[in-house]
């Protein structure tokens, strides 16, 4: 296990930051960590890198126990964090240092030799389209190139767990593909990766695991399609069909509301798009459009904290 | 350790801070010493290298330690929380890097710059008295590095207690309204307040000579403010030159000591800078060790 977080509690005064949250991230995963503003996710990832104090639980990195009921055991953290990439939320980097000097630092804590560093920085800032900025200091530089750099630094000591904590947010669409491309490549080569974030979008097409955290608590962990699948259950279907010409749906079950002359919101709890279809067809009318409408991650969260 | 040195160093050598305090500095001492000069050339008194600095004295331990002090206090009080502010100290200790090695890495490069600047500070005080008419002497030299040095005990002391402050409160700049506040508050109102009451306690007998008010002003000050680096610094260098005055306050005779004889003279005011200083760096350091990075 790369990752095991169990029964961890953190709590500001009365605000319950951690409600007794578990978590395990698997060798391999991409996993995305789901949860709305204020639910615990960068408190969960902060308290990962020893960087605040829960008060209970136990956490484990690779295997080995880096912190229970209140405390770190530093030595072990200091060893774990040679295989850890973190890249922290709306964080700055150094602003007096360029692209080269600040992985060049952070090349340094890890104890990489300078030409090894060097190298890996080129590398590093090529892949992320820093190369021609490389030596313009970061206080210049656009959120986007702060974006692209935090996650260069991460990436200086080759980590086998790469820990982003909303690493997508702020970046445009293209950005966003550009950037879901690089951690899968990054998978590809045998990093786990760990990253959280609050809009679903984000962890489509690359998670393999998503853990949706709310209020503290881990309250469903499974592939993002169950997750799509158990929130349509219970949330209902909105169906949005477009025939070729009017269709009555007196006496159907289905809650069903007209949205122009020949266009219809269906609401239903299972999949009945095949019924749907028999049915306009019954009418002797063809369906010209039909599409599912997704739920929001707001809608998902809402219903399952229900 | 040397990770944290490294980086404070550079940030500090590369960020307006350390500049600001040779800035300051130099424009504390050039014109007091063009003062100086004028004062010489005016009284026609004779320039020795004592009488120069027994001025550079009561130039260094007022306006000068006064300004050096509010910045010592200000690099302390904002070393901690403006880097959880900005998220770079998110960065570093997510790094392997142990907490009391990139604080203690921290405090050295404080201390070496404002060391540089001390050293820029002696140059500088060297430098003046050579100009209004002084003679370059080893007694000079060393005389003028000693207290510049005392001054740095001092700064530290306030640097540590920086930690403190800035460990406390969350935001860098409610620390530094609050490290202002502590300076006016608890290193001028109250070391006067001791210095008035020094002389109200000697006024009942109207008897006393000028160094009885001196040696009560010395007690009450090694009593009552001994955490006041400054004040204890004025103890110390108040010993540089005896003065001894007739009954009617005419002052007779100076006689200069210099200023390591000054030192071996108040072991206990040396003592109070040391140890309070040992004692802000413990607490510091362990609220360090253990507090929430964000
Ligand atoms: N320093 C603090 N003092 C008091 N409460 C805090 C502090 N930091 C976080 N909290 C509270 O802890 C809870 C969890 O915060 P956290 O930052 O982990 O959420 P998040 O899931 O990362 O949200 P976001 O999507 O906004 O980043 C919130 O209710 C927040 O208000
Ligand atoms: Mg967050």
């Amino acid at each position: 296990m790369i990752l095991r977080i169990e029964n961890l509690i953190k709590t500001y005064g009365d605000v319950k930051a951690l409600n007794g949250l578990n978590l395990e991230v698997k060798q391999g995963q991409i996993y995305g960590f789901l949860g709305p503003n204020g639910a615990g996710k960068s408190t969960t990832i902060l308290s990962t890198l020893g960087l605040i104090f829960p008060q209970q639980g136990r956490i484990e990195l690779f295997d080995t126990e880096v912190f229970r009921d209140g405390k770190y055991d530093e030595s072990s953290l200091v060893e774990v964090k040679r295989k850890i990439g973190y890249m922290p939320e709306h964080a700055t980097l150094w602003e007096f240092l360029t692209p080269l000097q600040t992985l060049d630092m952070i090349g340094e804590a890890f104890g990489i030799p300078k030409g090894k560093r060097a190298e890996r920085s080129e590398e590093l800032l090529k892949l992320l389209n820093l190369w021609d900025v490389r030596n313009k200091k970061v206080g210049k530089f656009s959120k986007g190139m702060r974006q692209r750099l935090l996650l260069a630094q991460s990436l200086i000591n080759d980590p086998e767990l790469l820990i982003l904590d909303e690493p997508m947010t702020g970046l445009d669409p293209s950005g966003i593909a550009e950037f879901k491309g690089i951690i899968r490549e990054l998978n590809r080569e045998g990093k786990t990766v760990f990253f959280s974030s609050h809009i679903l979008a984000h962890v489509e097409e690359i998670c393999d695991t998503v853990g949706v955290i709310v209020k503290g608590k881990l309250i469903v962990e499974d592939n993002l399609e169950s997750i799509k699948r158990e929130f349509l259950r219970r949330a209902g279907y909105t169906i949005i069909v477009e025939t070729s010409r009017p269709v009555s749906f007196d006496g159907v079950e289905w809650k069903v509301s007209p949205l122009g002359e020949k266009k219809y919101r269906i609401v239903t709890p299972g999949d009945i798009r095949e019924e749907i279809h028999d049915f306009v067809a019954s009418q002797r009318a063809k369906i010209l459009t039909m599409q599912v409408k997704e739920p929001t991650l707001e809608e998902i969260f809402l219903k399952m904290v229900e | 350790m040397m990770w944290g040195f490294r980086l404070e160093f550079k940030q500090n050598l590369r960020t307006k801070k350390f500049w600001v305090i040779i800035g300051i500095m130099a424009l504390l001492y050039i014109p007091s010493f063009y003062i100086m000069k004028s004062f010489f050339l005016q009284s026609g008194r004779e320039i020795t290298n004592e009488a120069a600095m027994s001025m550079l004295i009561s130039s260094i331990t007022g306006m000068t330690s006064f300004f050096v002090a509010i910045l010592a206090l200000l690099i302390g009080a904002t070393a901690i929380n403006s880097e959880i502010e900005k998220g770079t100290l998110r960065i570093a200790m997510s790094k392997p890097i142990k907490r009391l090695h990139y604080i203690g890495g921290k405090f050295l490069a404080h201390i070496l710059v404002l060391l540089i600047a001390i050293l820029f500070s002696t140059a500088i005080s060297i430098a003046g008295i050579l100009y209004i008419g002084g003679s370059l002497t080893s007694q000079l030299v060393t005389d003028v590095l000693l207290l510049n040095l005392l001054l740095l005990l001092a700064m530290i002391q306030l640097v540590a207690l920086g930690y403190i402050i800035s460990t406390l409160i969350k935001s860098a700049t409610t620390a530094l309204g609050l490290a202002l506040a502590v300076m006016f508050i608890v290193f001028m109102i109250v070391p006067s307040m001791v210095g008035f009451l020094a002389i109200k306690d000697t006024m009942n007998n109207p008897h006393t000579s000028m160094e009885e008010v001196q040696q009560i002003q010395k007690e009450y000050t090694t009593k009552y403010l001994f955490y006041d680096p400054i004040s204890q610094v004025k103890v110390i260098t108040a010993d540089v030159s005896t003065m001894s005055s007739s009954n009617s306050g005419v002052i007779r005779n100076i006689r200069y000591n210099g200023v390591a004889y000054a030192i071996r003279h108040n072991p206990t005011n040396l003592a109070h800078i040391l140890w309070l200083t040992a004692l802000y760096l413990i607490i510091g350091f362990y609220r360090f060790l253990r507090m929430d990075l964000r």
